[in-house]
């Protein structure tokens, strides 16, 4: 039992960063499998940490590293020691999920990739390996600084990967997504470095532990919070994107190679919601809960609005991307409830938006390699000449409109509810508003899905002279040249299938084990609310009586789901 | 608890879901689908043998009912919230399962002739079997939420199977529409779950009722408006007004499946949820006074419609809206047992007339409409009198199926018309005596049509029986014949109909007592408004006899009526049928035009939302977009300013890092020093 489980997390940085650095040293040809290899090496560490972390403590089932809700297999690399700077790596049940999301969406990546790019191969893998390992720093980095790095760095992989192999507006895409998302960070990044000075001059110690942050912000007036705060969602609302800021994620999704989006939908735009989950909620809980219902409010709003646009689109992967930006709002409605039952959900619909909208981009993307084009009125009904794929895509289809027994229900099913039983938060409006987004998803699903997979044959003629992808050349056999999905193919969308069907049925054992984070990321806000008078106190109030009340302060969070427990 | 009897029942969602995914197997292999059939047939059939076995165990020694809660897995559990996959087994599941597995196989079986040769044979029975468990587990389910699953679940087939012939526009629009329609029903219900849990801290049956049987019969507003809410749902699934809309048009799917889904169970969920729920809607004293009055209202609308209406299916759709609108009659006047009745009955007959429907269509090449056929009888004998007899029994023939329970609802509400001295109930009942004549002339204008006077046909375009659904291999000479001659169908197909004929026929007199202790001992039995068919309540009197007796009279009469007046213009002189019809040509074209719904629909909600859908993505692309743009315009000034000679992809992301490094480096300094 001597195993140190501590270093794992520094390697699942360090497989994909060396990996996709030595690929520089590989000839072009072995480059895809070797890239492949390495994301497969990762997810089975990433799978190893995740059964550590499931494993009982002392033989006792019901305690694990879960349990707790504390940070664990933690480890430093000390970096700047004096200036407390350190590389240091820990692990909670939120961000092991979203780990195991990314190190299980990568080797899929590849795998999907394989024919869709062609030139600068060893460009394109190494640019993945290495978007892999900043993304899985983020999620495991317990330091502001290491964090913040990794955070940033995220955005120079797809910088080059959109601009490199996107399709036609592929600089715009680019440079507008880098710029944009980069100038929301930066002030992101000064608003947590203003936390660090005010823990410094509260404590006389230069610290950037994420957890020890928080401590000290919480402290904060509501007036410095609300600034921190707000300095926050410029960075992390943009990367969700929350709308009114989301104006980057349609070109940015649609230009990107299908990699390329696949990464972006599945994990990146998790960041930022990763970000107020991991930042807005323990650092500035006042604030929080003061502009919980305006930020509610835009999730809405954004969830209405951009479903309405969705269903006007003509470019079948701009729909996708669209949705994306609906269906996070649901994801920030269930987190900004600030209940177990919310924020889980939140957390649960990051994972689900992953798997889901990261299918239907490889399986948009499968047309695209086909047909070169994504217009949906130059094709239809290709559940008759490609029934395969059109199985997989009806199937992530419903799975993003949230049918039961499939994952997204759950998720979007427990952010509703969570959003209406908050009724000290956000309430019964929010959820019946945003219900109306249930509805609108599947107009807008459901009319893609009559386009392109149903109704009369319609086989685009591609203009792609150069090179017919297709080994039978003729074209007057009808549907003869439309191949269905390979082999490789199936083995790509499959385990994503799976993952939906099994965390649609079984959602039991990621919701139980999410419990004891949130419930720590949830708990300072659940104190201001409890000190929170009925009805509508002023700011001063709430200010007055956390820091002036000790009592409210060690009171128990009044959790209306703690209360129903004895049920 | 593992070793408990019942416990079997637990299978009867998952043989059918395991035979779905041997179909969706049978799908990839030409070879493999002629599998497809047998494996959903057996695997419903063997969920029809479970329910008997389970059926004893929910009674007990005294004969009285009782239920059981069969735990499978934990589902859904999070932050006190449960919705575990576990089933409530009480006597009105025992129905309802019976209901579907029972009607499922017998249609499972039909479909097997009925689909042959089709190049989705394999598919059809995936979706036939995937039904089959999300309904069974919608009927079982021990929770709103798993209630839920099996409620969408049925949708997503009904979806699936209406777009059956996905190469028809018509058929992808048609299933798009239900799915659409039931989703804002299922809004609804969605959000009376979500009050539910905000209301009582639970969304799981048993702990409900035991909740429920305690409450003060004042409730609450919030609880007051959880059964308005679960109706919206109801109305949705059950083909009511206003959300009525898809089901004429899921006509576009295969014939069986209008029998199975839209005609015997699926569209009758609606139906179960309120009799299961029924303590819920007890609550409030408007929720089942507004469940009876849409209820009557859409009998009345359907079957106006029905009598215009020319295709065969279409018919019987706006019948079977009719039909469901008086189940909510029954359920509204809190006479559930009547209800369910007529649930069970209705699934027996409906689905025997759509499947003789189906048998016409199938030897006619797809020909649906009434102007284009007469006299069949003499070419599909066996046929013509199968349908008759769902004919009876949907006319309300004494003594048939449909006669029993329609009367019986028809009674119950003229009864609390009449004890309780309302006007609305009386006006409620007598609308309903109506429709029953209305119901009578359409079911039996259609019958005589099709079956008497002159043999003419004309037959359909349909090679196969969906459009461009070219059988393929060793079928596709037997489908050749189809082109020279309508002929009688093969007997795999017309067995499964006997016995729906039986039902059609007995089980109104066989059933109506047995349906009454079944009910009693579910949840849907009335605790607060105890005037239900068999309570204490029977003073009333009508014309000097009991209520009930009185009833059966009326009804007889009109239903002799209403079939004489159909043979009348429908048979004997069809040309008087005509000129009634000229000299009212404006009435009948708006009915022909089924009042123009649907293009109210489309012209006040579809257009107006898909235009603001417009305006918010051209508000996006110009003021959104337009306003970072020109944000992110300012600095780039600077940059062409200060670098002109810079050029390049990478410069955003060198500025970017540059000024990012600087402030980083500027903050840290300030800070340090």
């Amino acid at each position: 039992m001597m195993y140190s489980p501590d270093q794992l997390l520094p390697l699942l940085v360090l497989i994909p960063l060396v990996g996709g650095l030595a690929l520089s040293l590989l000839p072009n040809q072995v480059v895809p499998a070797m890239a492949f290899v390495w994301t497969v090496v990762t997810l089975a560490v990433s799978v190893v940490v995740a059964c550590l972390a499931y494993q009982p403590i002392d033989g006792n089932p019901a305690v694990t590293f879960l349990s707790s809700g504390d940070l664990f297999f933690e480890s430093f690399i000390p970096w700047v020691d004096g200036f407390g700077l350190s590389f240091s790596f820990g692990l909670d049940a939120i961000s092991l999920w979203l780990v195991l999301l990314t190190t299980a969406l990568m080797p899929l990546v590849m795998l999907g990739s394989f024919s869709a790019i062609k030139h600068r191969v060893k460009e394109y893998y190494t640019w993945l390996l290495l978007l892999e390992a900043a993304m899985i720093g983020t999620f495991v980095a317990t330091d502001l600084i290491f964090f913040y790095i990794c955070f940033e760095f995220t955005l120079v992989p797809l910088f080059f990967l959109i601009g490199i192999f996107g399709s036609t507006q592929r600089l715009k895409a680019a440079k507008v997504f880098f710029l944009y998302t980069f100038t929301g960070s930066m002030l992101t990044f000064a608003g947590v470095l203003y936390v660090a000075w005010f823990n410094a001059s509260q404590t006389g110690l230069w610290s950037f532990e994420i957890a020890q942050l928080a401590r000290a912000a919480q402290a904060m007036s509501l007036e410095q919070q609300t600034w921190v705060l707000l300095a926050l969602l410029a960075g992390f609302a943009v990367k969700v994107p929350l709308f009114p800021v989301h104006t980057w994620l349609p070109l940015a999704h649609t230009e990107a190679p299908t990699g390329g989006s696949v990464i972006l939908a599945g994990v990146l735009l998790k960041l930022g919601t990763y970000g107020l989950l991991r930042f807005a909620l323990p650092m500035t809980p006042i604030a929080t809960v003061v502009y919980a219902p305006t930020i509610a409010t835009f999730a809405v709003v954004g969830i209405l609005y951009t479903a309405l646009i969705c269903w006007v689109q003509k470019d079948v992967k701009k729909l996708i991307a669209y949705s994306s930006v609906s269906h996070l709002g649901f994801c920030v409605l269930g987190m900004f409830a600030l209940n177990t039952i919310g924020v889980s959900a939140a957390v649960m619909y990051m994972i689900n938006h992953g798997l889901s909208t990261g299918a239907l981009f490889l399986c948009i993307g499968m047309i695209y390699e086909r047909f070169h084009t994504r217009e949906m009125a130059r094709m239809g009904g290709l559940a008759r000449v490609m029934p395969i794929w059109a199985f997989f895509m009806v199937f992530f289809s419903l799975a993003s409109v949230g049918l039961p027994g499939l994952n997204g229900f759950v998720g979007e099913f427990l952010a509703l509810l969570g959003a209406f039983m908050a009724r000290d938060v956000l309430g019964v409006g929010y959820a019946v508003a945003a219900g109306f987004g249930m509805i609108l998803a599947a107009i807008y699903i459901l009319y893609m899905v009559g386009k392109v997979v149903f109704g009369p044959v319609l086989i685009p003629e591609h203009d792609d002279q150069h090179q017919p992808p297709y080994p039978s050349g003729h074209t007057h056999g009808k549907h003869a040249h439309v191949r269905d999905l390979n082999a490789r193919e199936i083995m790509t969308l499959t385990p994503l299938a799976v993952g939906c069907l099994l965390l649609g049925l079984f959602p039991t054992p990621l919701l139980s084990s999410l419990k004891p984070a949130v419930d720590k990321l949830v708990e300072p806000a659940r104190l201001v609310l409890a000190g929170r008078p009925h009805g509508e106190a002023t700011i001063d109030e709430v200010t007055t009586i956390i820091f002036i009340d000790p009592t409210v302060q060690h009171g128990h969070p009044q959790d209306p789901d703690a209360a129903r427990h004895g049920h | 608890m593992d070793d408990r009897a019942i416990d079997i029942a637990r299978l009867i969602p998952w043989l059918p879901a395991l035979s779905a995914v041997v179909c969706g197997v049978c799908c990839t292999s030409r070879k493999l689908r002629v599998l497809a059939a047998p494996v959903c047939i057996a695997a419903i059939a063997a969920a029809f043998v479970l329910t008997l076995k389970a059926y004893p165990h929910v009674f007990d020694d005294h004969g009285h009912g009782v239920f059981h809660v069969s735990w499978l897995f934990t589902w859904i559990r999070v932050g006190g919230f449960t919705a575990d996959m576990s089933y409530y087994l009480d006597p009105l599941t025992m129905v309802m399962l019976i209901v579907v597995t029972g009607v499922g196989t017998l249609v499972a079986i039909y479909a097997a002739g009925y689909m042959a040769g089709d190049r989705g044979y394999a598919r059809f029975f995936a979706a036939v079997s995937l039904f089959i468990f999300a309904m069974t587990t919608l009927v079982m389910a021990d929770n709103l939420v798993l209630l839920y699953l099996g409620w969408e679940g049925v949708g997503l087939c009904s979806y699936l199977l209406i777009g059956f012939y996905y190469d028809k526009p018509s058929a992808v629009a048609a299933a798009k529409k239900a799915f659409i329609v039931n989703r804002i029903g299922d809004l609804g219900f969605a959000l009376g779950i979500f009050l539910t849990y905000h209301q009582f801290a639970t969304v799981q049956f048993s702990e409900l009722f035991q909740i429920l049987a305690t409450q003060p019969s004042e409730a609450s507003t919030p609880v007051q408006i959880i059964p308005f809410l679960l109706m919206l749902g109801a109305f949705g699934k059950s083909a009511q007004l206003p959300l009525y809309v898809w089901l004429p048009d899921a006509m576009e799917g295969p014939t069986p499946v209008s029998a199975l889904i839209h005609a015997a169970t699926m569209v009758t969920a609606g139906v179960y949820m309120i009799a299961r729920l029924f303590p819920l809607f007890e609550l409030s004293p408007y929720a089942l006074p507004t469940v009876a009055i849409v209820g009557t209202a859409t009998a009345l609308f359907a079957a106006t419609i029905a009598m215009c209406q020319y295709d065969i299916k279409r018919i019987y759709a706006y019948s079977t809206i009719s039909q469901l609108g008086y189940m909510f009659l029954g359920l509204g006047v809190a006479s559930t047992t009547a209800a369910v009745f007529h649930l069970l009955t209705h699934a027996f007959f409906k689905a025997l007339l759509f499947l003789t429907a189906g048998s016409v269509m199938h030897s006619l090449a797809g020909q649906l409409d009434l102007r284009h056929m007469s006299g069949m009888r003499r070419k599909m004998p066996v046929t013509c009198w199968l349908m008759f007899f769902g004919c009876l029994a949907l006319a309300g023939f004494p003594f048939t199926a449909g006669f029993y329970s329609k009367d019986m609802i028809l009674a119950d509400t003229l009864q609390k018309g009449l004890t309780g001295h309302s006007t609305l109930y009386t006006v409620l009942a007598v609308a309903g005596l109506f429709v029953a004549f209305l119901t009578a002339f359409y079911t039996f204008r259609l019958w005589f049509r099709v079956f008497m006077g002159p043999t003419k046909y004309e037959m359909g375009q349909e090679h196969g029986h969906g459009a461009d659904h070219h059988p393929d291999g060793v079928s596709s000479d037997i489908k050749v014949e189809h082109h020279h001659e309508p002929h009688e169908v093969n007997w795999l197909m017309n067995a499964p109909l006997l016995v729906l004929a039986a039902g059609a026929l007995l089980a109104g007199y066989l059933a109506h007592h047995w349906i009454g202790d079944m009910i009693q001992g579910s949840s849907a039995r009335p605790l607060r408004q105890a005037i239900g068919a068999h309570g204490a309540a029977h003073h009333a009197t009508l014309f000097g006899m009991d209520l009930h007796l009185a009833m059966m009279y009326i009804s007889s009469v009109i239903a002799v009526v209403g079939i004489a007046t159909a043979a009348y213009f429908h048979w004997l002189n069809r040309g008087a049928a005509d000129r009634v019809a000229a000299k009212w040509a404006g009435l009948v074209r708006v009915l022909a035009n089924k009042y123009y719904v649907d293009e109210l629909n489309d012209s006040v909600i579809v257009r107006p939302l898909r235009f603001i859908g417009y305006l918010c993505f051209v508000f996006d692309r110009l003021i959104i977009d337009g306003l970072v743009m020109t944000v992110g315009f300012v600095p780039r000034m600077f940059g062409l300013a200060l670098r002109p000679a810079q050029r390049g992809a990478l410069q955003g992301y060198g500025i970017g890092m540059a000024t990012g490094t600087a402030v980083v480096v500027l903050l840290v300094l300030m800070v340090y020093f």
